[in-house]
C-alpha cells in the first residue's frame, strides 16, 4: 500500500512576518505586507513604472542563523535557512534519530540568486576585470544552492531536487515531495520555496513585461488587490515557506503533530504562451479536476481555495471562471482566499506560502481575508471571497498555482483523519 | 515625408522585422491583433521597440488605444509634439492591461 503523506512543520519568511505565527496573526488581520520599494540606491526610482513591492524587512541573517553556511549563500538561500529551520524545530523531528538517506529536500525556487548575480555581472561588464569575478558566484547563482545548503544544514542525505517552474515551483515541490514519499523514496522531505529577487534587473524586466501594478504607487498596501475591479498588475514580494512532509507512519510512530495531509497533486502545461493564460480557464479546470482525481476524492468535498490570484486583469478572471467551471453550482459556497493580497507575489515562494495558509485553514478553522477586495469585479465574482476573515470547519483545501512557461499545478490538503 | 509619415514608416518598418514580412504587406488601417496576429505580449515587444526609436516612455493606461497601426503612428506623433504637452490624461483608465498568467 501507498504511503500516507502528512505536514507536521511549517516556517514562514514574509514580508508580514518572520516565523509562523507572526506570519499568521498578519494574515488574519489582513495586513499588507507591500511598501515603497528601498535598497535600490543608486537607481532612481522615477525610472521604474512600478514603485511598491513585498519586501522581507528587519532580515539579517547573522539574527536568524548560525550556520557557518549562512552568509556565503544569496538572500533567497538565506530565506530557505531560516524556515526550514522553523520548520523542522516545529516539527519536532530529531535528525540524529533519523536515517539521513531517508530524509529529502525538495525546493522551488524561481529566480535563484540573483542579489550576487546581478552584481558580479554589473562589476564584470563595467571594470572588465574577469579575474575579479567572486570564486564562489557560480555556487551561488547556480538554481540548486538552496536545496543544498538546506541539506548541508541538516544532514539530509535523500533526494534533493530543486524545481523551477517560475511562479508555480513551490507547489511543484509540494507535489513532487508527495510522490516522492508516496512511493516510498523517503520518510521525509523537507520542502521549501523560496525567492528574494526584488533587485533593480529582475524588477525592471518585471516592469518591461508590463506584468505589475502601477496604480498604487502611492498607496502601496494598495496595490495588490486579486480579484477587485481595480487591480491592476501583480505586486512582487520575496520570501520563503517551509513545510515538513512525511509518511503518516513514520509521523505516528514518532508521536508527531499532525496539520494536515497532503493527498493529492497534479501537474500540467497549457502549451499555449510564455506569459499568457488561455482564456477559456479550461486547462485550469482540468489541473484542479486531476489534483481531486489524485487525492481520490470530488469536488463536492472541497471546502477551501488558495488561489493563484496574483492580481493581473487576465489571470484572476481565468482561475475564477475555472472555479466556476469545476464546481459549478457550489462554486460560491467554497471560501476563497489570496495570500498574494497580503505578501504579493513571491515567485517561488508563493506555493509553499499559499500552502502554509491552507494547512492553517485547516489546522485553525481560519480563513485569511483577501486585502483589497472592496469592489468585487463582475469577471471575477465568486461568492467565497471576502476582505474579512471566514471562520470554518476547513476538511479539504486546493492550492492553486500557475506559472510563465504556461505551466499548471494544483494540490489538495485535507484534515488528517486515521 | 512630413512628421507622420517617417513616424509611420518607422512604424512598419519595426513591425516588418518583426513579424519577418515584407513592409510592403503593412499598412495604417492593420489592427495589431486581428490583422497582424499580435498578442498582448508581442504588442509590448512591438512598443519597447518604439519607445527606443522615438525616446519615449509609454504609460500601461495609454496601452489600450493603441489597437492598430495608424493609433500607434497617431499617438507617437501627439507624444512628440512640442506643445502644448500631450493629454494623456484622457485616456481610458478602465481597460484592460496586457494579459499575464504570473
Amino acid at each position: 500500500m501507498k504511503a500516507r503523506v502528512v505536514v507536521t512543520g511549517l516556517g514562514v519568511v514574509s514580508p508580514i512576518g518572520i516565523g509562523v505565527s507572526e506570519f499568521w496573526k498578519a494574515a488574519l488581520a489582513g495586513r499588507s505586507g507591500i511598501s515603497a520599494i528601498t535598497g535600490f540606491d543608486p537607481f532612481p526610482m522615477e525610472g521604474y513604472r512600478s514603485q511598491v513591492a513585498g519586501q522581507v524587512r528587519e532580515f539579517s541573517p547573522e539574527r536568524h542563523l548560525d550556520s557557518p553556511h549562512a552568509d556565503r549563500v544569496d538572500r533567497y538561500a538565506q530565506f530557505a535557512l531560516v524556515a526550514s529551520k522553523e520548520a523542522l524545530a516545529d516539527s519536532g523531528l530529531h535528525m540524529a534519530k533519523e536515517n539521513p538517506h531517508r530524509v529529502g529536500v525538495i525546493v522551488g525556487a524561481g529566480m535563484g540568486g540573483m542579489v550576487m548575480g546581478e552584481r558580479e555581472i554589473t562589476q564584470l561588464y563595467q571594470q572588465q576585470k574577469p579575474h575579479r569575478v567572486h570564486p564562489n558566484f557560480i555556487p551561488v547563482i547556480t538554481l540548486n544552492s538552496a536545496s543544498g545548503i538546506v541539506a548541508m544544514a541538516y544532514g539530509a542525505k535523500g533526494p534533493n531536487v530543486t524545481i523551477s517552474t517560475a511562479c508555480s515551483s513551490s507547489a511543484h515541490a509540494l507535489g513532487q515531495a508527495l510522490h516522492c514519499i508516496r512511493e516510498g523514496r523517503a520518510d521525509v522531505v523537507i520542502v521549501v520555496g523560496a525567492d528574494a529577487s526584488i533587485t533593480p534587473l529582475v524588477f525592471a524586466g518585471f516592469c518591461s513585461l508590463r506584468a505589475l501594478s502601477t496604480k498604487f504607487n502611492g498607496q502601496p498596501e494598495k496595490a495588490s488587490r486579486p480579484f477587485d475591479r481595480s487591480r491592476d498588475g501583480f505586486v512582487m514580494g520575496e520570501g520563503a515557506g517551509a513545510l515538513i512532509l512525511e509518511s503518516a507512519a513514520h509521523a505516528k510512530k514518532r508521536k508527531a503533530r499532525i496539520y494536515a495531509e497532503v493527498s493529492g497533486y497534479a501537474a500540467t502545461s497549457e502549451a499555449y504562451h510564455m506569459v499568457i493564460p488561455r482564456e477559456d480557464g479550461e486547462e485550469v479546470a482540468t489541473t484542479m479536476r486531476l489534483a481531486l482525481s489524485d487525492a481520490g476524492a470530488t469536488p463536492a468535498q472541497v471546502d477551501y481555495i488558495n488561489a493563484h490570484a496574483t492580481s493581473t486583469t487576465i489571470g484572476d478572471a481565468v482561475e475564477a471562471k475555472a472555479i466556476r467551471q469545476l464546481f459549478n453550482s457550489r462554486a460560491d459556497k467554497i471560501a476563497v482566499s489570496a495570500t498574494k493580497s497580503l505578501v504579493g507575489h513571491t515567485l517561488g515562494a508563493a506555493g509553499a506560502l499559499g500552502g502554509i495558509a491552507s494547512v492553517l485553514a485547516i489546522h485553525t478553522g481560519q480563513i485569511h481575508p483577501t486585502a483589497n477586495y472592496d469592489d468585487p469585479d463582475p469577471a471575477c465574482r465568486l461568492g467565497g471571497i471576502s476582505r474579512t476573515i471566514q471562520e470554518r470547519k476547513v476538511k479539504m483545501a486546493l492550492l492553486n498555482a500557475f506559472g510563465f512557461g504556461s505551466n499548471n499545478a494544483a494540490v489538495v490538503l485535507k484534515r488528517y483523519a486515521a | 515625408m512630413s512628421d507622420r509619415a517617417v513616424i509611420l514608416s518607422k512604424i512598419i518598418k519595426a513591425l516588418a522585422e518583426y513579424l519577418k514580412r515584407d513592409s510592403g504587406t503593412i499598412n495604417e488601417t492593420y489592427h495589431l491583433r486581428d490583422d497582424l496576429g499580435l498578442d498582448s505580449m508581442a504588442v509590448i515587444e512591438l512598443l519597447y521597440k518604439i519607445e527606443e526609436e522615438f525616446n519615449l516612455q509609454i504609460p500601461d493606461e495609454d496601452l489600450p488605444g493603441l489597437t492598430t497601426v495608424g493609433s500607434v503612428a497617431a499617438y507617437v506623433e501627439k507624444r512628440l509634439a512640442p506643445a502644448p504637452p500631450a493629454s494623456r490624461a484622457s485616456a481610458t483608465k478602465t481597460a484592460a492591461k496586457p494579459k499575464k498568467k504570473g
